[in-house]
């Protein structure tokens, strides 16, 4: 293609703050068109801040935002047109059913009645409710609320659509259904921007992705890329006995691992080939109660970058 | 503290450029439609205590009490509150559609953070309810209208204008309890809202009694009363009218829905797009 589309968000010294407290601190970020997008981090990281300067629920403070080249400080009114929103909470009308939940989103974006008819039938069969549509919005099960939740954010045919935890609180069938329905959607060249805390759902869909902490982002890139750069190819988990004496161990290894963690009594080894490393260990001096060797996920990055603390 | 404070509860909020202040009537229908949506579905169980209502009034001061007040200011007293309760019928739908239903729909059921994820804007979002709550006012109007008519207690055929001027009067009680919605911290408000400002309303803006007897303090009091005004109209109107008197409480009504909008738009901005 010879028509160039400049990215679909950038951020460039995003702030905000709450009185004294500061949930987005001075933020940089670009998205690509086309691409899922993914943030992560802890509660209260500041990923659902951003979400809502992006899609028009909270105001900028500081820094500029780009949203399909139009400044998100000025111009809500008309990227709130162009993008769809699935928010964190469930708020779909009770009051109306399947179908009239699709039509009246379609009045809230000006979309013609002969237009929104048309899209509503197609959008019942993209959240596989097509059987459902004149029920009540309190008969559904909490996938096919997600994935109805997915389909309004379609109805104004957006270029950019934005998800707040998608699957959080599904069971793993429902998950998997809304996954199908991202995938379908990347596939038409919609551009996604989820928050996940769920690594496994965020290396498998995101193209790229940034981790989140305390309003900073602290570091972004492929997530192949980041388990390589962060942790290295494996993981040697090793469950130390009392007498083991951890620091010691990991002295002995100089030079052979990328990295280590420790928390309560299990040493994180990582390490290009753990099961080699396994092999030379001196299990005399160091008496293990178990051993395991696995791939390096982005759950060790995530947990390396931010800590293994409980966050509230 | 969390536990009785509304989440995001926020004050009136920074002032607003007037640009941002009007509403797009798109985007305004679009809200009101889905009330109205709502409202179809279920109008057949809301609607009858209306007709209940104003028929138990009658009943109990009309022909009860009117037995022994026959007439007021030469008008016998079933024509005379006949009117006010038109008028009345349209507060009380403004007050409970602007308090509790709006609360509901805001706080409970979370709609208005889908609506303003969508190209509605906080002015429409209020805008389009209020012209909801003000029509929804004015069936409820309608329907006393027509069954004190049935009761032959409406003596003037201008009578047949009274709709539209309950349509203004319904939207600036809609105001009043959107602004009183928009800035309450916690739904036990509410009844203050009730017992300190719709019921005395309700019985001293000249439905049941005439000022013209009372000292005049009574009536400066009753001219601050939005229902006092209304009143004045549907009794005038049901009666035989008088141009100025219409012309004058409308031009309070309409006065006062104009300058009250703006503290919604305010208190709803800070509270949801903060």
């Amino acid at each position: 293609m010879e028509t160039e589309i400049g990215p679909a968000v950038i951020a460039r010294r995003l702030t905000k703050t709450y009185g004294r407290r500061v949930a987005v601190d001075g933020i940089d970020f670009e998205v690509e068109p086309g691409i899922c997008f993914g943030f992560l981090g802890p509660n209260g990281a500041g990923k659902t801040t951003t979400m809502k300067m992006i899609y028009g629920l909270a105001t900028v403070d500081g820094g500029e935002l780009t949203v399909l080249g139009l400044d998100a400080a000025r111009e809500r009114r008309e990227i709130k047109s162009r993008i769809g929103v699935v928010p964190q909470e469930t708020n779909l009308d009770g009051d109306l059913t399947v179908r009239e939940n699709l039509l009246q989103q379609a009045r809230y974006f000006g979309v013609d009645s002969a237009k929104a008819a048309e899209r509503t039938g197609e959008l019942v069969e993209f959240a596989l409710l097509a059987d459902r549509a004149d029920e009540r919005i309190h008969a559904l099960s909490g996938g096919m609320k997600r994935r109805l939740l997915i389909s309004r954010a379609l109805i104004g045919d957006p270029e950019l659509v934005v998800l707040d935890e998608p699957t959080t609180g599904l069971d793993p069938q429902a998950r998997l259904a809304v996954w199908g329905a991202l995938d379908r959607l990347r596939r038409r060249g919609v551009t996604l921007l989820l928050t996940t805390h769920y690594m496994e759902e965020a290396e498998r869909l995101c193209d790229r992705l940034v981790i989140m902490d305390e309003g900073r982002i602290v570091t972004d890139g492929k997530p192949p890329d980041l388990v390589r750069y962060h942790v290295g190819r494996e993981v040697l988990e090793l469950r130390l006995d009392e007498g083991c004496d951890a620091e010691r161990l990991v002295g002995s290894l100089d030079g052979r691992i990328q990295g280590h963690d420790l928390s309560e009594r299990t040493l994180m080894l990582y390490a290009d080939d753990a099961e080699s490393l396994l092999a030379g260990l001196d299990h005399d001096s160091f008496p293990t109660e178990s051993a395991l060797v696995r791939r390096a996920t982005l759950e060790d990055v995530f947990l390396r970058l931010t800590g293994r603390s409980l966050r509230e | 503290m969390a536990m009785l404070e509304e989440p995001g509860y926020a004050g009136i909020g920074p002032r607003i450029p007037l640009r941002e202040m009007i509403p797009v009537p798109r985007f305004a229908a679009a809200i009101w439609l889905r009330n109205f949506r709502v409202f179809s579905k279920l109008w057949r169980g809301a609607l009858l205590p209306t007709f209940l209502d104003p028929f138990l009034y009658l009943l109990a001061l009309g022909f009860g009490l009117g037995t022994y007040v026959a007439h007021i200011n030469g008008i016998p007293y079933k024509d005379f509150i006949a009117p006010g309760l038109i008028a009345s019928a349209a507060m009380w739908s403004s007050a409970f559609e602007t308090t509790y239903n709006v609360y509901f729909r805001m706080n409970e059921l979370r709609l208005y953070d889908n609506v303003l994820s969508t190209p509605v804007e906080v002015q429409d979002l209020v805008a389009g309810d209020l012209a909801w709550s003000a029509s929804r006012a004015t069936v409820y109007g309608v329907v006393v209208l027509v069954v004190v008519a049935l009761f032959g207690l409406i003596s003037s055929p201008w009578a047949i204008l009274i709709p539209p001027f309950v349509v203004l009067g319904g939207l600036c009680f809609s105001v009043i309890g959107y602004t009183f919605t928009t800035l309450i911290p916690k739904i036990d408000l509410y009844s203050y809202f009730f017992t300190l400002g719709i019921t005395p309303m309700f019985l001293f803006s000249g439905i049941f009694f005439p000022f013209n007897q009372l000292p005049d303090w009574v009536g400066v009091v009753a001219w601050f009363m939005p229902l006092y005004h209304l009143v004045e109209i549907t009794r005038g109107l049901a009666t035989g009218p008088e141009l100025w008197s219409i012309v004058g409480n409308s031009a309070w009504l309409l006065v006062l829905s104009a300058l009250l909008f703006t503290i919604p738009v305010r208190a709803l901005r800070k509270k949801l797009v903060a």
